[in-house]
């Protein structure tokens, strides 16, 4: 299992369709950055794909504002949950 | 775990420096090594040595300097991403025959071929981008 | 070019930039020669905007700035003979296999996971 990571917004070009093709199914993909924008309920089908092993850092949404706003469908993680996601993976991949 | 950082987004340009550095305090925080942070690309301008953000903003050069006076941290930036952007220590402004130089110790350039190793050596490698 | 099969290696890098417009395409193409310099196997994925990478005829820029061109053609020469390009990429931009420089094997999907898979460190760039 991998652990992606993914720092763009959505509407931003193509790197999140990148990080997703590049994904196995057992792959989980982590949005930080502006990339915590992909999960707000709006947005958040564009990954619908993965749903179970998608998550989101907490403080990249908490900085922008956007702490309540967020699907409940994606997993939101601290800095820590970071740390575990890529203890967990084999490998980490960087989508920027 | 062993653990390395490749940052490639400039200071207080990109968020990326913060996050590492972030992600760097937080692996070493739950017992982990980190071996060494490496700058590519505009990364590169996080060695810096005159960098003076204003006082109420985070300081990065000096948090990466911290990393490696309290952790052992080796920061290392790819000479040839450095040099063009006029990134250069003492030894190599004196080669190219400039007055000043603006990376100095801990951070030290070095070859790409390191990278490559850590990657392969290292448990995780973590890429920071712009 | 199609091929489920592709063998595994130690570095994979990933390139999804055009020449001149920044530098990442030859930062990327560096890091894949420095690789296979130090006797490492190393493929190459030319993916999303990267596949104009691929493209023949690109030249140097009005200022003189190097093309990426002379590199690819390098690659050869550094044993870095593993090159995929993303199929839905080349779709996008309306590229056939005769508009390159160089030949690539053409990936879905599934393949480019698989790809990456097979890797022990993937870089992107």
């Amino acid at each position: 299992m991998k652990l992606h990571i993914v720092n763009c917004a959505p509407d931003a070009g193509r790197v999140v369709q990148q990080a997703l093709s590049a994904m196995t199914t057992d792959d989980r993909l982590l949005l930080i950055e502006d990339g915590v924008q992909g999960a707000l309920p709006s947005l958040v089908d564009g990954f619908s794909g993965i749903e179970g092993r998608l998550y989101v850092l907490r403080e990249d949404l908490e900085a922008r504002g956007l702490m309540s706003r967020h699907d409940d469908r994606v997993t939101v993680v601290d800095v820590d949950g970071f740390v575990t996601l890529t203890e967990q993976a084999e490998q980490t991949l960087s989508w920027y | 775990m062993r653990y390395a950082i490749l940052l490639m987004g400039a200071p207080y340009s990109d968020q990326a420096s913060h996050s590492a550095l972030r992600f760097a305090r937080a692996l070493l925080a739950r017992g982990h090594r980190l071996e060494t942070v490496f700058f590519y690309h505009d990364g590169v301008y996080n060695a810096a040595r005159l960098a003076a953000p204003p006082q109420d903003e985070p300081h990065l050069v000096d948090g990466w300097a911290a990393l490696n006076a309290e952790h052992g941290v080796t920061l290392q930036v790819c000479i040839a991403a450095a040099l063009r952007r006029g990134l250069m220590d003492e030894r190599e402004a004196s080669r190219h025959g400039k007055s000043g130089y603006s990376v100095e110790a801990p951070f030290e350039l070095t070859g790409l071929g390191q990278l490559i190793d850590l990657g392969l050596q290292c448990d995780r490698l973590v890429t920071f981008g712009p | 070019m199609r091929d489920g099969e592709t063998p595994a290696g130690d570095l994979l890098v990933i390139l999804r930039h055009g020449s001149h417009g920044t530098s990442w395409l030859r930062e990327g193409l560096d890091a894949a020669l420095v690789g296979a310099a130090f006797g490492r196997e190393v493929a190459l994925l030319f993916m999303g905007e990267g596949v104009l990478g691929l493209l023949e005829g690109q030249g140097q820029g009005a200022l003189g700035q190097k093309g990426t061109g002379p590199t690819l053609e390098m690659l050869e020469m550094y044993d870095i003979e593993a090159l995929y390009v993303e199929e839905q990429a080349m779709a996008r931009y309306g590229l056939e296999q005769r508009d390159f420089l160089l030949a690539a094997r053409h990936l879905d999907d599934t393949a480019i996971a698989e790809l990456v898979e097979r890797h022990a460190l993937v870089l992107t760039f």
